[in-house]
């Protein structure tokens, strides 16, 4: 009894919110960009005589609670999420995807070895590895940066460690190989095509992830260290105004909600 | 006779229709059966009448049950008939089994479902059914502690034991051996004996021939012929139903028995022995094969057929004993067939490319693959397709384009056509044959059909418990020369 | 629960210890050299600390000796749970833990079951029905709500509950309603990943062969759904839940901070903030334990309901 029908319009449906995630996110990086541009200026600069004023001509997107432009602030805070958040899931999918693939073709010790440091990590949820990396020196970019990395290979090279472990014994690998092809074609042909969608979907969870993670650490104030602006470090700075200006308050909110969006929907809207 | 099921008419349609027009009759005591290859409808046909169609298709026509119209029934109604008058024995006895459950209740509540039975006694019957079956052990056990005959037979008890006076087997032999394939036909003349009426769908002509009683042949979503068992298996008048009578290995004509015509063997295996998963496959084998001869391997499933092939082309590191290859040829002369062919294919990329590596990777002539492809009977058009979209015959055929590019002298063919229709089967067979002959390639066949290993194998090399009396049996009554004799218990 | 997976988790709990043993241990010794004293401090008192027990106290921590045999020493007061002193109140680092630990589980507790209550069903709801309304927007609004980090999700609470209406007390912890906001703030995140699971499930489990079987044996659907569906749709809603605790977790730190919720993971922001050793170690080795244990009690009702042999 052959299932038919919904494959199709499911895949159609994913490749839609794939579409419109990328869209978005790639509004929200021009906006990023672009900001420096639209308005000159130093994101840090206050302007005491107009604290938290409302979006207008002289400010766009209003000031914060030391009058400083909400949209120079934004747009650097996006630039420093995307940054980390860029660099943190490229350095963990090619550390995640060799090691599993690593260890699924040699097995054995390299198996054993990477295999118990993949444990090692996922033994703390990810938040608290980050800050006790984040406590041996607080407010520098390096234990934010291994730290966020550290957490999300793990995903990566389980995931490649799977797919390839019964695609290297596979009869087609076999095949391939008793045909004369080495171990670089095996990885084009075979093993790639079948990561790659994964390898996106889990690079989409594994940014949202560094985002949030810069977030809550700059939100409990053991992240970034102002004066550079940082999405939760700007919330926590705004929360005691959330009354007399709630407009300037939600912005941040806005921002990180759109860009973690963004991400899951390029991840399909699937469950990680 | 009386009749139980008057189908008439029926047809089932998508966007286009998929079953013609189609009548048949259920009666008792007269097993009906619909024989068929892959995607003839047949499957549809059973879906049909029970009523559980994809939602993207609908059925038309008239199915009486008694007095009743079971398509002018709205759903309601004909749920009230399912486990009581109308059963389904599905084709994946694994997957229909719930695999949380242990056995016993998901027996047992088909016995509920027929009402006026309290829980102690369904629980009491549902166990002396499965011990009547033979399967007192396993009332306490998950469907994945079962092995597929196991599974069949409980999915057989939990199908049966509502009382419906009407059973639909979907494929009921799929994918069993020899025994169990036996057991599960007998179970079910069993049910017709009792007057319960038999609806079976298979691919199996075996299956037809032991059921009896009334065949109908189905091709392309049409019964192309229908009448009594003896007279359609044994003079089919429509020429499909010629050509698939013909394609079961069992009246194939004789294509293998050549004698050895005594020139040095491209590979030679001395005293192999092999263990896995703990248990000695076989031991102190010996083993060689000349240019151009096809040996036949068989023996019971498990007892390492496959595993001896991997071990003449090095895939795997023999115990004990040593593979010996004419170093004239290079080894990329010596390929392998496999079973299951969107399995031995890249799956993202197109044949055509998986075809053109090759070809740039050996610097071969690019002209070589449309001969081999006129050869092969293959349209040039399947090369822009992925390996899922072709059928399981051509993707074989490909396979065999893809090795014959190497231009091998030693060829081992693992179960290449068991995933195979009938018809394919017999044209693949005829290539490999062909390639064998002409190319002087020498062929290890491993297959577990008895009566196509007979047919094409010049000689055959059995393995497992066995092996002594099955060799010698064999030797008697085909004379073969020179044989291999696998010795045990040294 | 089989040996193995027991097994696997008490190596889980070393693991925990081993890598909160090594982020405090290099901790110390990267901070500046006057951590003897500071510790000293924070065990005496600052009027009675002299460079003796400053000494005193060197010594014990192995500042002067081999690095290997030091940490070898700190990671075996760590695994008989010697935590040692906070820096800032000079108060036993276990007794204090004991005491918040209390506050994040009643929190964290309050959460899950909230979040059981909101997820599931309506995951099964759309799952009955794909496609449907009922269906889109279950999906719709589970993609927002894991898009929406638990902070904020808790700052947009606080200000349409406490403000507008005044019906919830926003922060700290003694009135008996004052764990609702932190507590749907972190039901609202599980629940959308739950829901998601259940519908997911649910579709999967109502297309199975094993359903279709049950159907047409016989049974009437209520039927089929509670004797087959129920069962196999809980398996992975359980098995996930070892995933979800880790949100979990995580939202306890950012959750308790934002609520002054007395909870152990607002204590470890402090003490990282702080820099008070001792109770950083404390609090992130007892946090890391609780994961353990969640995980292990995962597996526990892992085995109650799906009877299958697993391996991890």
């Amino acid at each position: 009894m052959k299932k038919q029908g919904t494959g199709n319009s499911k895949a159609v449906s994913v490749y839609r919110t794939r579409m419109i995630g990328s869209g978005l996110l790639f509004f929200l990086i021009a906006f990023g960009m672009v900001g420096p541009f639209l308005v000159s200026g130093d994101p840090g600069r206050q302007n005491l005589s107009a604290i938290l004023s409302t979006p207008g001509k002289e400010y766009l997107l209003g000031t914060d609670h030391l009058g400083r432009d909400m949209l120079l602030r934004l747009t650097a805070a996006i630039r420093v999420s995307v940054a980390i958040a860029l660099i943190t899931t490229a350095t963990a999918s090619l550390i995640g995807v060799s090691l599993g693939i690593l260890a699924a073709t040699r097995g054995g010790l390299a198996e054993r070895c990477t295999s118990l440091l993949a444990d090692t990590f996922l033994a703390l949820p990810g938040l608290l590895l980050v800050l006790l990396l984040v406590a041996i020196a607080p407010g520098s970019f390096w234990p934010l940066y291994l730290g966020i990395a550290m957490i999300l290979w793990v995903e990566q090279f389980r995931m490649t460690r799977a797919l390839v472990q019964p695609l290297a014994t596979s009869p087609a690998v076999q095949a391939t190989r008793l045909l004369g092809f080495g171990p670089w074609y095996v990885f084009r042909r075979h093993f790639w095509p079948e990561l790659q969608a994964n390898v996106l979907t889990l690079s989409a969870f594994g940014a949202a992830t560094a985002i949030l993670s810069v977030a809550a650490l700059g939100f409990i104030s053991v992240g970034i260290r102002p004066p550079t602006p940082e999405l939760g470090q700007m919330m926590i700075e705004l929360l005691p105004y959330y009354q007399e200006a709630p407009l300037i308050f939600l912005q941040p909110i806005l921002i990180l909600f759109l860009l973690v969006l963004s991400l899951n929907l390029i991840a399909g809207g699937k469950i990680r | 006779m009386k009749t139980l099921l008057d189908i008439k008419e029926l047809t089932v349609s998508g966007e286009k229709t998929i079953v013609h027009p189609v009548s048949l009759q259920v009666r008792t005591r007269e097993p009906c059966t619909i024989l068929g290859e892959t995607g003839c409808g047949k499957s549809l046909l059973a879906q049909a009448v029970m009523g559980v169609l994809p939602s993207e298709l609908r059925a038309q026509g008239r199915i009486f049950l008694g007095e009743r119209d079971l398509l002018g029934l709205i759903p309601k109604q004909r749920r009230a008939i399912w486990g009581r008058e109308l059963a389904i024995l599905p084709q994946e006895p694994w997957l229909a089994l719930d695999p949380t459950m242990r056995v016993l209740p998901q027996v047992k509540e088909g016995y509920m479902v027929a009402g006026a039975v309290s829980g102690a006694s369904a629980g009491r019957l549902a166990q002396a059914t499965l011990s009547g079956l033979g399967l007192t052990d396993a009332a306490g056990k998950l469907p994945s502690e079962l092995s597929g005959g196991m599974a069949q037979r409980v999915a057989f008890a939990a199908a049966s034991v509502g009382g419906a006076g009407i059973l639909l087997a979907d494929e009921p032999t799929k994918g069993l051996d020899a025994q169990r394939w036996q057991d599960i036909v007998d179970l079910l003349l069993q049910k017709v004996a009792d007057g319960i009426g038999l609806l079976t769908i298979t691919h199996d002509i075996g299956v037809a021939r032991r059921l009896g009683g009334h065949v109908a042949i189905m091709c392309e979503g049409r019964i192309v012929e229908q009448g009594p068992a003896a007279r359609v298996l044994q003079n089919p008048v429509h020429p499909y139903s010629k050509r698939l009578l013909a394609a079961d290995p069992a009246s194939w004509e004789k294509l293998g028995g050549r004698a050895s015509n005594g020139v040095s063997p491209v590979i030679k295996a001395h005293s192999l022995g092999i263990t896995r998963g703990g248990k000695q496959l076989f031991k102190h084998q010996n083993f060689s094969i000349a240019p151009g001869e096809i040996v036949g391997v068989t023996g019971p499933s498990g007892c390492g057929k496959s595993t001896f092939g991997d071990l003449l082309l090095g895939l795997l590191q023999p115990d004990t004993g040593t593979v010996w290859r004419d170093g004239s040829h290079p080894p990329l002369r010596y390929q392998k067939l496999y079973q299951d062919p969107p399995a031995a294919f890249p799956r993202s990329i197109t044949i055509g490319q998986a075809v053109e590596d090759l070809i740039r990777l050996h610097a071969l002539q690019p002209g070589i693959r449309d001969t081999l492809m006129d050869e092969l009977r293959l349209q040039p058009e399947l090369l822009d397709r992925l390996p899922e979209q072709i059928s399981g015959g051509e993707l074989q055929r490909f396979a065999l384009l893809r090795v014959l590019l190497l231009d091998p002298i030693f060829l081992f063919a693992d179960e290449p056509t068991s995933r195979l229709d009938l018809i394919t089967q017999q044209e693949m067979m005829n290539l490999l044959v062909r390639c064998a002959r002409e190319r002087q390639c020498a062929i290890l066949l491993v297959s577990h059909h008895a009566d196509l290993i007979g047919k094409v194998a010049d000689r055959l090399l059995f393995l497992g418990e066995e092996a002594i009396s099955r060799d010698a049996a064999f030797s008697a009554c085909h004379q073969t020369s020179p044989r291999e004799h696998p010795v045990y218990g040294a | 629960m089989n040996q193995a997976t027991i097994g696997y988790r008490v190596f889980q709990a070393f693991l925990v210890a081993f890598l909160v043993g090594l982020g405090t241990f290099i901790m110390v010794r990267v901070l500046p050299g006057d951590l003897a004293y500071r510790i000293a401090a924070g065990r005496y008192g600052y009027d009675l600390v002299d460079s003796v027990a400053a000494e005193a106290v060197r010594l014990e921590l192995g500042l002067d000796g081999s690095p290997i045999l030091a940490f070898l020493s700190w990671f075996w007061d760590l695994i008989r749970f010697d935590l040692g002193y906070s820096l800032v109140t000079g108060e036993l680092v276990r007794d204090a833990i004991f005491h918040e630990l209390g506050h994040s589980v009643d929190l964290a507790a309050t959460a899950l079951i909230l979040s059981l209550f909101i997820g599931p069903p309506l995951g099964l709801l759309a799952g009955f029905r794909p496609g449907s309304i009922i269906d889109r927007l279950v999906l719709a609004s589970s993609v927002v709500f894991r898009s929406i980090p638990h902070f904020a999700i808790g700052l947009v609470l606080i200000m349409i509950f406490s403000i507008q209406a005044g019906l919830l007390p926003v922060a700290g912890h003694g009135h008996p309603l004052s764990r609702v906001l932190p507590a749907l703030t972190l039901a609202l995140g599980l629940a959308a990943v739950s829901s998601r699971i259940a519908r997911d499930a649910m579709i999967k489990v109502r297309e199975s062969d094993y359903y279709l079987f049950g159907r047409t044996k016989g049974l009437s659907e209520s039927q089929v759904f509670f004797r087959h569906g129920l069962r196999n749709v809980s398996v992975p809603i359980i098995t996930y839940l070892g995933m979800q605790f880790v949100y979990l977790i995580e939202g306890v730190v950012v959750v308790e901070t934002l609520f002054a919720w007395p909870g152990i993971g607002h204590s470890l922001v402090h003490a990282i903030v702080a820099r008070d050793i001792p109770m950083i170690q404390g609090t992130a080795f007892v946090m890391g334990l609780m994961f353990v244990f969640l995980n292990a009690l995962v597996d526990f009702l892992n085995r109650l309901v799906d009877p299958r042999e697993r391996v991890v």
